[in-house]
C-alpha cells in the first residue's frame, strides 16, 4: 500500500490565500513590534534625570513623570547608592526636556488607591533649563505612612473626648457649675447672689448699701448744711488771711528796723576807726611821756645806781 | 505509569520532529507547501473572519464593562491597561487556542479518515522504539507536518488579528474617533508591553500554537483505532494549555 502522491500543482485562490495570510500576520507583527518600541520610546532621543529618595518604595521601572499630568519622563532604572538612598534613573525625552527648569522640584506621592506617581514642578519657566544627568532629591508625600499617626492622635483625640464626657469629667462639673451660676443669676438677687454665694450675703450687702446710704446723707448735712464744717472752715479761712495781712505788715516793719540797724552798724564800724587813731595818738603821747620820765630818772640826783659791782 | 510517560514522550518526539521538518528545506517542497496551503485554507481562512467578529463582539462587550466599572469606582486612569492585561495578553490567545483546537485539532483527527487513501498501523509507543519505526515517514511529511503547521499557524493568526481588531475597539471604546488620545493610548500599551510581558506574550502564543497543532495529532496516531467516546488527546491538550497559561500568570505576576 502505497500513499497517493498529491497533486503537485496548487490551485491559484488557495496559494494566494495562504501568502495573504502569511502576509497579513507577518504585516501585523512586525507593525506591532514597530508600536511597541515607538511607544516605549526607542526611538526617541532622551536626557538623563537622577532622582535621589530615601524610599522607593511603589516606583517601579517604566514608571511615568508628569507635568501638569502629562507624562514627560520615564523611570528606567532603580539603584541603591552608596550612602543608602535610592537613585531612580529617569529619562525624559529631549521634546520635553524644557519643561524641566533648574528650579523644578519634584514629588512622590503616594496615595491610599493607586499607584506610586512621580510629579515635576517648574515655578519658573524663565529659568535655566535642567541640565543633563542632574541630581535632584525626590520629596515625598506619602498618604499611608501618615495613617498610623493620623490614628494614634484620633484615638487619644477620642480618649480626651471620653474623658471629657465622662460623668466625673471636669467639662461636666463645669457644666453643673455654670447651671448653677445661671441658676443663681436668675434667681432673686441676680449676679449678687453668683458673686457672694448666697441671698443672705446678697442681702447683708445691700443693707450695708443702705447704711452706706443713710450715713452718706448724714455726712452730707454734717460738711455741707448750714453750719456744717464747710461754713466752719470758710470762716476760718477769712480770719487767716486776715492774719496773714497782719503778719505781712508786721514783717513790713521789722524790715524797716533792719535797714536801720545796718546803718547804725556802718556809724559804729566809722567811730572804731576813728577810735584806732586816738589810740595811736594816746600810745605815741604815753611813749613820749615814759621817754621823758626816763630821761628825768636819769637826770635826777638820785637816781638809783643800776651798776652791779662784784667784790 | 510507563505508558503514560511513553505517551507524553512520543508527543514531545513528535512535535519536535515536525518542528525540525518545517524548518528543513528539503522537506518544504512544492507537494507540502501546496498541502499546507489546503491545511490553512481550512483551519484558518475559513474560520478567521467569524472567530474575529466573535472574538471582536465578546471584546466590545468586556471593554464596555471594565470602562464602566473603571469609571464608575474613578479608576479611569487603569482601565486601558486592565483591558489590554485581561483581553489582549490573556483571554485571545486562550480562545483562538481553545477554538483551533476544537474546530481543527481535535474535529479534524483526519490521521484515521483515509483521505490519502490508507491509514498507519496502529501502535503502542514506547521510549525505546525509534521513531520512524511506528510512522511511515511519507505520511509525516505530506500529511501530518502540513496539517500541525497549519493549526499552529491559524492559532497565531487568529490571536495576532483579534489582538489588534481588540486594541483599535479599546482605543475606538475610551476616545471614540477622535485622534488625540493616541498619545496616551500608546504610552498606556507601552507600559504594558515591556520586555518581560511581550517575550511571555510571544513565547505564549507559541506555546499555544505548538500544544493545539502537536497534541491532538500526536494522540490521534496512538489512539485511532480505539473507539472513544471523546476527542483523543483532548484531556491532554487542555491540561497542557492550562499549564501554559498558569505558568505564563505565574512568570508575569508572582
Amino acid at each position: 500500500m502505497s500513499a497517493p502522491t498529491p497533486p503537485d500543482s496548487l490551485p491559484a485562490h488557495l496559494e494566494l490565500k495562504a501568502v495573504g495570510l502569511l502576509v497579513l500576520v507577518a504585516s501585523l507583527i512586525i507593525g506591532f513590534v514597530l508600536y511597541v518600541m515607538v511607544a516605549r520610546g526607542v526611538f526617541e532621543s532622551t536626557q538623563q534625570l537622577v532622582l535621589v529618595s530615601d524610599d522607593s518604595e511603589g516606583v517601579i521601572v517604566g514608571m511615568d513623570l508628569t507635568f501638569s499630568g502629562f507624562p514627560i519622563g520615564r523611570v528606567r532604572r532603580i539603584e541603591l547608592a552608596t550612602d543608602g538612598k535610592a537613585r531612580m534613573v529617569v529619562d525624559v525625552p529631549s521634546k520635553d526636556a524644557h519643561w524641566l527648569r533648574s528650579s523644578s522640584i519634584f514629588t512622590m506621592e503616594r496615595g491610599l488607591v493607586g499607584d506610586t506617581r512621580i510629579r515635576a514642578y517648574s515655578g519658573v519657566l524663565t529659568d535655566p533649563p535642567l541640565p543633563a544627568n542632574a541630581e535632584r532629591t525626590l520629596l515625598r508625600g506619602d498618604t499611608a505612612a501618615e495613617i498610623p499617626r493620623l490614628v494614634a492622635s484620633a484615638r487619644e483625640l477620642l480618649e480626651n473626648l471620653d474623658n471629657m464626657t465622662s460623668s466625673q469629667s471636669s467639662l461636666n462639673t463645669s457644666l453643673s457649675h455654670l447651671k448653677t451660676v445661671t441658676e443663681r443669676l436668675s434667681g432673686r438677687y441676680g449676679a449678687l447672689t453668683t458673686v457672694l454665694g448666697s441671698e443672705a450675703n446678697a442681702q447683708k450687702i445691700i443693707t450695708t448699701l443702705d447704711r452706706t446710704n443713710a450715713l452718706l446723707a448724714k455726712t452730707d448735712q454734717r460738711i455741707y448744711g448750714a453750719n456744717g464744717v464747710m461754713d466752719s472752715t470758710q470762716a476760718a479761712i477769712g480770719q487767716l488771711d486776715a492774719l496773714l495781712s497782719d503778719t505781712r505788715a508786721s514783717l513790713k516793719k521789722v524790715d524797716a528796723v533792719l535797714e536801720q540797724a545796718q546803718a547804725v552798724g556802718a556809724n559804729a564800724r566809722i567811730a572804731s576807726t576813728d577810735l584806732g587813731m586816738l589810740r595811736a595818738e594816746i600810745e605815741s603821747s604815753l611813749r613820749r611821756i615814759g621817754q621823758l620820765t626816763h630821761e628825768i630818772n636819769r637826770k635826777w640826783p638820785f637816781a638809783r645806781e643800776t651798776e652791779i659791782k662784784l667784790p | 505509569m510507563t505508558s503514560l510517560v511513553a505517551s507524553w514522550w512520543f508527543m514531545l518526539h513528535f512535535g519536535a520532529v515536525v518542528l525540525v521538518m518545517a524548518l528543513s528545506p528539503w522537506c518544504l517542497n512544492r507537494a507540502n507547501l501546496a498541502s499546507t496551503a489546503r491545511h490553512i485554507n481550512t483551519s484558518t481562512w475559513q474560520v478567521l473572519p467569524w472567530f474575529t467578529a466573535l472574538s471582536a463582539l465578546l471584546s466590545l462587550v468586556l471593554i464596555r464593562i471594565v470602562v464602566v466599572t473603571a469609571l464608575s469606582y474613578g479608576l479611569s486612569q487603569y482601565a486601558l491597561q486592565m483591558v489590554v492585561r485581561v483581553l489582549v495578553l490573556e483571554l485571545i490567545p486562550l480562545s483562538a487556542a481553545l477554538f483551533i483546537a476544537l474546530r481543527a485539532g481535535l474535529g479534524a483527527n483526519g490521521i484515521a479518515t483515509p483521505t490519502l487513501g490508507s491509514a498507519p498501523t496502529p501502535f503502542k509507543p514506547s521510549p525505546m522504539q525509534a521513531f520512524g519505526d511506528v510512522i511511515d515517514q511519507h505520511l509525516l511529511r505530506t500529511e501530518l507536518m502540513p496539517r500541525v503547521l497549519a493549526d499552529a499557524f491559524s492559532v497565531l493568526t487568529l490571536a495576532v488579528v483579534s489582538s489588534g481588531v481588540t486594541l483599535v475597539l479599546t482605543y475606538l471604546t475610551l476616545y471614540g474617533l477622535s485622534p488625540w488620545g493616541l498619545p496616551d493610548f500608546t504610552r498606556t500599551v507601552g507600559q504594558v508591553f515591556d520586555l518581560a510581558i511581550s517575550l511571555g506574550f510571544v513565547l505564549k502564543i507559541f506555546l499555544f500554537s505548538l500544544a493545539v497543532a502537536v497534541v491532538p495529532t500526536a494522540a490521534s496516531l496512538e489512539v485511532m483505532s480505539q473507539p472513544a467516546t471523546i476527542k483523543p488527546g483532548a484531556v491532554r491538550l487542555f491540561l497542557v494549555l492550562l499549564l501554559i497559561e498558569a505558568a505564563s500568570l505565574a512568570i508575569k505576576y508572582i
